[in-house]
């Protein structure tokens, strides 16, 4: 994910993209807002560097908290937001980017359960609403389940590499909660579990 | 007592403190008044009140206080100054940095005011060695401010910067200015308390003004009421300066 977004050089192979970076957005694990910018302003933070106008930028950016549940949020430093709603802010300083394609490292890790969901269900209506593409890192099997149409398996690290391919035949639009009980959901978890498992022993014997 | 009295009482530790504070200064009065204290050691807050306000009606402290803050807020001015540009420089240039870190630990570890005999020769006896002794007790220590914060910056706030598109003059201006704007306001009190000491002990060393000269003559003449007196002014002026520093840091570090 960092050499998707040119944060690090690979050490072999290469990046082939369409997108130019400004396309793509990244959102880290633990938020990493500034803690000095208001609200407003960090959302605002990405389309000021990139030439639009602040006032512009501002009024977008209050645009985005609303659509993320945060109207009236705006003038709030970080340390007075909630883990949740930091988590919102900095989804919607990277939604602002208009991203054509957005990397997610284990992004809700840090949230509690019901805040995750609520969170991870506003995400999925906005990405499926401005169609974006999504690649996502997580150890959540469930949650790579409900959210991703297609999972690839990764080896363990270091140099890990992929292993294994699965389509999700779950039809979009999606309720990341309600698509655990789709009938596709038990028998793709039971094989990615055992696939994962493999793996795992696999290594720890090797060890 | 009344109702509203009993609930700022309970409430405001100031109210308590100032109480305590009272109650001090009545028994050092009694005492004194019972000729249990030699006024020659300790004189009775009302002695020292009374050469205070002496000090203030005759308009002998004026030039005295006016030579301690040049001096003082000179250095302050100063020693922010360089020590942000030699810390920011050695942070940014590694060879800087491997000059300059050495000679400021040595600096840092020492009492600086040691340099106060030579500042006196090199500059006189005038402000300009208060200024440079207050400069160096400063810079020394926003030096180590700016450049350990520079390093510690955090950097998942930068690659967020970078993955926003931001180039280094946004690096600079969102990131690495408002850290560095923090860490010198969190050590403000610090760095006047450093300045003041600066110039006070400038002044003890050589000078022809200043309460540090003011100090070293009542020592000269032992005029223990004069030296509470100018004890009592600094207290003031120091506790002044505090809070006016409280206040900015909290406003400018609202965030934190």
């Amino acid at each position: 994910m960092r050499a998707v977004i040119g944060l690090q050089q690979p050490l072999s192979g290469s990046v082939e993209t369409e997108l130019a970076r400004g396309d793509v957005g990244i959102l880290f694990q633990d938020d990493a807002l500034l803690p000095w910018k208001r609200a407003r302003d960090n959302v605002a933070l990405g389309l000021v560097f990139n030439g639009v106008e602040r006032r512009k930028a501002l009024a977008e950016a209050e645009a985005w908290l609303a659509r993320l549940g945060l109207a009236g949020f705006g003038d709030r430093f970080p340390r007075q937001l909630s883990g949740g709603q930091r988590k919102r802010v900095a989804l919607a300083q990277v939604l602002a980017m208009k991203p054509k394609l957005l990397l997610m490292d284990e992004p809700f890790a840090s949230l509690d359960a019901i805040v995750r969901a609520r969170v991870v269900k506003d995400l999925v209506a906005l990405v499926e609403l401005e169609r974006i593409s999504v690649l996502l890192v997580t150890h959540d099997l469930e949650e790579a389940i409900s959210l991703s149409d297609e999972i690839y398996l990764l080896s363990q690290g270091p140099r890990a590499r992929i292993i294994r391919h699965y389509a999700i035949p779950i039809p979009r639009p999606r309720d990341p909660v309600l698509s655990r009980t789709h009938p596709a959901f038990a028998p793709l978890y039971e094989k990615l579990w055992a696939d994962l498992s493999r793996e795992v022993d696999h290594r720890a014997e090797a060890a | 007592m009344p109702e509203k009295l009993r609930d700022n009482w309970v409430r405001q530790a100031w109210l308590r403190q100032l109480f305590a504070l009272v109650v001090l200064l009545a028994i050092w009065e009694a005492i004194g008044r019972a000729g249990m204290l030699n006024p020659l050691y300790l004189p009775t807050p009302s002695r020292i009140g009374a050469t205070l306000f002496e000090l203030f009606a005759d308009g002998r402290i004026w030039p005295h206080l006016e030579a301690t803050f040049s001096a003082a807020l000179g250095g302050l001015a100063l020693g922010i100054a360089v020590g942000i540009v030699l810390g920011v420089a050695a942070a940014l240039v590694p060879f800087l940095a491997e000059l300059l870190e050495p000679v400021m630990t040595v600096l840092n570890a020492v009492p600086r005011v040691i340099l106060a005999p030579l500042f006196v020769i090199w500059l006189g006896i005038g402000i300009a060695s208060k200024i440079a002794l207050s400069f160096i007790l400063v810079a020394v220590l926003i030096f180590f401010t700016v450049f350990t914060g520079i390093r510690q910056v955090d950097r998942r706030i930068v690659e967020r910067v970078i993955t926003l598109g931001g180039d280094r003059w946004a690096l600079v201006r969102h990131v690495y200015l408002p850290s560095v704007a923090a860490w010198i306001l969190s050590n403000l009190k610090i760095a006047v308390g450093f300045a003041f000491t600066g110039a006070l002990v400038g002044e003890f060393v050589a000078a022809t003004h200043g309460l540090g000269y003011l100090l070293s003559f009542a020592q000269s003449t032992y005029n223990a009421a004069l030296m509470f007196a100018i004890i009592a002014v600094i207290l003031a002026v120091v506790l002044l300066i505090f809070i006016v520093a409280g206040r900015l840091e909290k406003y400018l570090l609202r965030w934190y």
